[in-house]
């Protein structure tokens, strides 16, 4: 009853001190794990909700003024709501789109053949959103939002839910819009390779603070290798900082990597050590020599297990 | 093509893009109403023996079922329970960052089926003026009648649109809509003349603006308003436009500000 009455209500920020420029045509990667409020980052520079403490400029206006003029020069799309309605064909709702942003009709025509083209949709324009696949949604649903050849587009994870073929296509459509048209692209997504093929610079949140700003390869220490060890028995972290006389912040413990567990576990016995390469054959004979080794290998360095050690805390950036 | 325009013409394909589904609510939206009254009258005239109720006799009793039902067809729609569904799950982003004011968008893309109903409901009802209805009723008339209840469409989505606005603050509004469907049902004349109101009740009705959706176009059709009088709803309907889009304007702006989008 007390509820009913007096609902308790928590006040949690999704963002903390972020604060950032974006030049004109770039390309912006926005990654963060769930929660690190990359979305909320986007609501606001669209214009959806405004920040409770400081300012945002996009394209020099306060976007929660929601001028029409500003509203004329963005996009959003988010990966998670559709914009187009799901009993009408594509067709209809682009020549709604067509009439709310008054775009030429040689032009409208034009838009929608290059770009329907381009994504491979061509032959499904005249099919009902609703029995479209994901992935031809999803490719609908960029288009609409794109028709009028916006300044600004923040792309929320446009890629989600899409096979290998259609995120690819996907990803090489944005490519050859952010250079040809030089529209700014803010992109946030979980899928690694959509940052590491698209954005020429990359924001990482952690928790609602932005904890690194520059360029992807900026992530990736050169020369670096990580060994990954197996032992019988699960060793303690700091006595392997000891007798390998490595920092305590090189070494972690592995986590599972099946990919339907959404909460990584601990992989038993899995450390990593993350190492150059002729630091590698002296720490394997220490730890050789300190216990028994089921299992071992060495992975080069991808930006995902970089960034997936960064959202873990392993790494400072 | 002007975008109000096409937002008219993409509303009108999106509700008549299941045909059966679009025409079984006309019928049923129809039915309803009158079956409940022509029971009602029967039972009270023909059964009980009564000649009169409310100054009303039968065939006038049937006559304002006729005319009410199309009416009623005419009626507000679903688009303020659309626009508090928008605001919880945050589907209201998608028509946010459009170059359209909002409230007009979904207004005019959900009226666009009323519209066509509506054409169809005035060629019916004139063509009752001149076969079935009293003489005191005409095709002028029933004219008249039929733009002051596509007015109380525009209240209907009015009151509707600030009712919804309370999602903003309370994340649903169902209920309350629930409930101002229900007070419309009982006080626009839908399932019967207002005129059934003891005189002492009758400030009950008269202090909404519901009685403009079917029960002032009834009256103006049947010929029981004088022309006059149908001049002066004219003018009251559109006092409610004009001050519920003070009270959009007013709840929305406090609303939008407490927007969070949800849904991610």
């Amino acid at each position: 009853m007390q509820l009913l009455f007096k609902p308790e209500i928590q006040t949690h920020f999704a963002l903390k001190d972020v604060s950032f420029n974006v030049e004109p045509g770039s390309f912006v990667g926005l990654i963060g794990a769930n929660g690190a409020g990359k979305t909320t980052l986007l609501k606001i520079l669209s214009g959806l909700i405004p920040p409770t403490e400081g300012s945002t400029r996009v394209l020099g206006y306060n976007p929660f003024e929601r001028p029409l003029d500003f509203r004329r020069k963005i996009a959003l799309v988010m990966g998670q709501k559709a914009q187009l309605w799901w009993d009408l064909p594509a067709n209809d709702a682009f020549d709604l789109l067509h009439a709310i942003y008054d775009i030429p009709d040689k032009l409208y025509r034009e838009r929608v053949q290059i770009l329907s083209e381009l994504l491979d949709v061509k032959q499904h324009l005249q099919t009902q959103i609703r029995r479209l696949s994901l992935g031809e949604r999803m490719k609908m649903e960029l288009i609409g939002a794109i028709l009028h050849w916006p300044s600004v587009i923040f792309l929320d994870e446009p890629t989600i839910g899409l096979d290998v073929m259609a995120a690819a296509k996907l990803r090489e459509f944005l490519k050859v819009f952010n250079q040809r048209e030089k529209s700014t692209i803010i992109l946030t997504s979980h899928n690694m390779d959509d940052i590491e093929r698209l954005c020429s610079r990359v924001l990482i949140l952690r928790a609602g603070e932005l904890i690194y700003d520059g360029k992807p390869a900026g992530l990736l220490r050169e020369g670096e290798r990580r060994l990954k060890v197996r032992f019988s028995l699960v060793p303690d972290l700091e006595e392997l900082s000891r007798i390998t006389r490595l920092p305590l912040n090189q070494i972690s413990v592995a986590m599972s990597e099946r990919a339907e567990d959404p909460d990584l576990a601990p992989e038993t016995g899995g450390v990593y050590f993350t190492l150059k390469q002729d630091q590698i054959v002296p720490v394997l004979q220490i730890l050789m020599q300190h216990g028994t080794i089921i299992d071992m290998g060495i992975e080069e360095q991808s930006l995902e297990s970089v960034i997936q050690r960064v959202f873990e805390g392993g790494i400072k950036p | 093509m002007n975008w109000r325009l096409a937002a008219l013409k993409n509303g009108f394909k999106d509700y008549t893009a299941y045909r059966v589904e679009f025409l079984m609510e006309i019928l049923g939206n129809a039915i309803v109403p009158a079956a409940i009254q022509w029971v009602l009258w029967y039972a009270i005239f023909k059964t009980d023996g009564a000649t009169e109720l409310a100054g009303m006799t039968y065939v006038q009793m049937l006559h304002y079922t006729l005319v009410s039902v199309l009416f009623n067809q005419v009626r507000g729609g679903d688009q303020d329970f659309e626009l508090a569904e928008m605001i919880r799950t945050g589907q209201l982003s998608n028509y946010l960052i459009r170059p359209v004011g909002l409230i007009q968008f979904i207004y005019i893309r959900g009226v666009a089926s009323k519209l066509l109903i509506s054409a169809l409901s005035l060629a019916i009802g004139i063509v009752l003026s001149v076969s079935v209805l009293s003489s005191e009723a005409s095709p002028l008339r029933m004219i008249g009648a039929m733009l002051l209840a596509l007015l109380g469409n525009v209240i209907h989505f009015q009151i509707g649109a600030v009712l919804s606005a309370m999602a903003f603050r309370w994340e649903d509004a169902y209920g309350l809509l629930m409930v101002k469907n229900m007070a419309v049902s009982i006080l626009s004349g839908e399932l019967l003349p207002l005129n059934l109101f003891p005189e002492s009740m009758s400030w009950i009705w008269k202090s909404t603006p519901f009685y403009l959706y079917v029960f002032g176009p009834a009256q103006y059709a049947l010929g029981e308003w004088t022309h006059l009088e149908f001049v002066r709803q004219l003018g009251v309907a559109f006092l409610w436009i004009f001050v519920l889009w003070v009270l959009i304007r007013f709840t929305w702006g406090l609303g939008i500000k407490k927007y969070v989008s949800l849904g991610g």
